[in-house]
């Protein structure tokens, strides 16, 4: 079961397969044509995407809400909301005022978007709790402390490290309580997600942030969950300050050489995440792409204390199909291989594939392009929900699959020129990429290719 | 005292983020009769470009680099207050900004400030800036550069309009344009046909100072 495989790699054991944690924050939305904010803000629409992960990109864990400004929003920051973007922090209450906020501010669960978030939590964990690691995210203290106070958090640092110290404890205590609010309502993991730490000295690390941060994650092993800390940009040079908090995890995106941060990570036991780059591979790379740097990721590092994930917030416009490939390599690491090399192959010439003249059929003819509908999961989805259905449409429709791992098949679908699997044909024309259809919308396709067909 | 033991001492009050050092390396500078450019070019500005191959190596971080920026603000000032306007020629003119739809601008401001102790004369549009406005400002102050961050993946599309525009306006080419923020790459940059990309402030400077060599 992913979960227990999650928990394995987080207790430091030896696994046999290498967790898949996709970080689809807003990214969700998109499975279900929600924007950003509609994910954000509305819990059905939020748990109905987060279903959609589960079912599309086969998770072992998974994150629920990504958004690191829900804190700072309830501390009284002004957000910029975005359609395909977690919102932005527009003001800081603390800006030019260099005060500690009231501890009558520290959230409870009625506070700001925290009703919503928590409901969405508990019908996720009743819903698929038994079968993945669900991750709650918390705004890191450090990251929290500059939303409220804007960059003049990095003078105080030199001039006034007393004050940041304090007001990063202050942080530290909201970080606490939405910890001990998420993993209440069933969260596995927390996963303190802090991405300024990158900009920061070891130095100052060890001085202003150690002791509160070690404190959070003490507080979330407590409690019997698992603590993980994420960090964006080369925080190359910061690993071993935050292997010293003693998190379980450590993830990191694409600018740490994941190699590299692994020698340091495993030196001191902890489980380190990572980072398959998020926009060169995953937002504007190909399939072939994202297979490639999966299997290189794994090729390349020991399997003990390794998580595969992306490097941070997956773009919301990441291709459905991309990170269908990812969660492919990482389940099925020996098939992608071969499939990498079919990617390379120069050429299929030799092989004779006649592709049917569509406008001349006698019936529709739906062909499905998957990369292999045994293991992956969205090629499943699309071959059944055309099995499922085909009573009603076998008399105006034949039915064909394609895999990515025959090679006439391959030549077909190259000379189709389907770039993205699992793709859907009706007769011969692309209709649905990576996207399951519903069974009306399927139906009401073939009958009105079928109508075209028959003049 | 010597030349180059005031320079050095200017040099080392930047590094150092010592404001008094700064100072007391301007008045030995006015005592011994040393020329205020000179001072700043050769004392001040090395200081600049020694922490910024610092903090591009990772051996300084951000506060470090924003405290010492403050520093050279400083003596800057004061070496211009002791001039007649038009004295202190900028080596450059550049705008830059925050592009539409994105509110971080901690990263923009670095990179202003420190082109900025270099002698260039920067225009910071501030954030949310939309492209027509970087290529208004360029066109009305005649720069040599415009830079923009974005740091979303989805405003990371502003740069490329700005690049679109510079070409209908047959500006491309005239006006040299760098592209930041944390989802940006050089593929990116290539992609839209920016004329750098710059990973931090430290990279930025040393690009704009190569096209000031060249121009």
């Amino acid at each position: 079961m992913g979960k227990d495989l999650v928990f394995k790699a987080l207790r430091h054991e030896k696994t046999d397969e290498v967790p898949w944690v996709p970080f689809a924050g807003v990214h969700a939305g998109k499975l279900k044509g929600y924007t950003a904010e509609e994910v954000l803000t509305d819990g059905d629409k939020l748990f109905e995407s987060l279903m959609e992960v589960y079912k599309l990109y086969v998770p072992d864990g998974m994150t629920t809400l990504f958004d690191l400004q829900v804190e700072a929003e309830m501390l009284g920051c002004d957000l910029l909301w975005a359609k395909d973007n977690p919102p932005s922090v527009k003001s800081h209450p603390l800006h030019g005022e260099k005060r500690i906020p009231c501890s009558c501010q520290i959230p409870n669960e009625n506070s700001g978007r925290l009703p919503m978030i928590l409901d969405v939590m508990r019908r996720i964990k009743s819903e698929i709790g038994d079968e993945v690691a669900l991750y709650g995210l918390i705004c890191g203290p450090f990251t929290l402390a500059s939303h409220l106070r804007g960059s003049d958090i990095f003078m105080d640092m030199i001039t006034d490290p007393g004050y940041v110290s304090e007001l990063i404890e202050f942080c530290g205590e909201i970080a606490i309580k939405m910890a001990d609010m998420y993993i209440e309502a069933g969260m596995d993991v927390i996963a303190v997600v802090d991405p300024l730490v990158s900009q920061i000295s070891p130095k100052h690390i060890d001085k202003l942030l150690t002791p509160t941060f070690t404190s959070v994650f003490d507080f979330i092993k407590s409690k019997g969950a698992f603590s993980c800390f994420f960090v964006c940009g080369n925080a190359t040079k910061q690993i071993e300050s935050m292997c010293k908090m003693h998190p379980d995890g450590i993830s990191v995106d694409e600018n740490v050489d994941l190699k590299k941060a692994k020698i340091v990570t495993d030196q001191y036991n902890i489980t380190i995440g990572g980072n398959i780059p998020l926009t060169t591979t995953m937002l504007y790379g190909s399939q072939q792409d994202n297979m490639k740097c999966v299997i290189d990721l794994l090729d390349n590092l020991g399997h003990q204390n390794l998580i595969i994930s992306p490097g941070c917030d997956m773009p919301y416009d990441t291709p459905i199909e991309n990170t269908i490939a990812a969660a492919q390599a990482v389940k099925t690491p020996d098939s992608v291989r071969e499939m990498i090399k079919n990617y390379q192959s120069v050429s299929f010439d030799d092989i004779n594939v006649v592709i049917p003249d569509y406008n001349n059929l006698d019936k529709v003819l739906i062909e499905i392009f998957a990369l292999d509908p045994e293991q992956c999961a969205a090629c499943t989805y699309m071959v059944n929900i055309v099995k499922d259905n085909f009573n009603e449409i076998k008399d105006i429709a034949d039915f064909e699959v394609y895999k990515y791992n025959i090679r006439e098949d391959i030549a077909r679908t190259m000379k189709m020129g389907i770039t993205n699997l699992p793709t859907m044909c009706i007769n011969g024309e692309p209709k649905w990429v990576s996207l399951i259809p519903g069974k009306d919308e399927l139906i009401s396709e073939v009958k009105k290719a079928y109508s075209l067909l028959k003049g | 005292m010597s030349r180059e033991s005031i320079l050095e001492t200017a040099k080392q009050s930047i590094v150092e983020a010592d404001e008094d050092m700064a100072l007391e390396a301007l008045k030995q500078a006015e005592e011994s009769g040393i020329d205020l450019i000179d001072l700043l070019s050769n004392g001040y500005s090395a200081g600049m470009k020694e922490l910024g191959d610092l903090f591009g190596s990772g051996e300084i971080f951000l506060p470090e680099l924003m405290f010492a920026t403050q520093v050279m603000k400083v003596a800057t000032a004061e070496i211009e207050s002791r001039m007649e306007p038009g004295d202190i020629k900028p080596k450059g003119v550049m705008v830059i900004g925050t592009v539409e739809g994105d509110v971080h601008d901690i990263g923009k401001g670095i990179v202003a400030s420190l082109i900025k102790t270099n002698g260039v004369m920067v225009h910071d549009l501030g954030r949310e800036v939309p492209a027509q406005v970087f290529i208004d400002k360029a066109k009305e102050l005649n720069a040599d550069f415009i830079g923009s961050s974005a740091l979303l993946t989805t405003t990371m599309t502003q740069q490329k309009k700005i690049e679109e525009l510079l070409e209908t306006e047959g500006l491309k080419g005239k006006i040299r344009t760098m592209v930041g923020g944390a989802p940006v790459t050089q593929r990116w940059a290539d992609r839209i046909g920016a004329d750098a990309y710059c990973e931090d402030a430290s990279e930025a400077v040393k690009k704009i100072m190569e096209w000031i060599n060249q121009i």
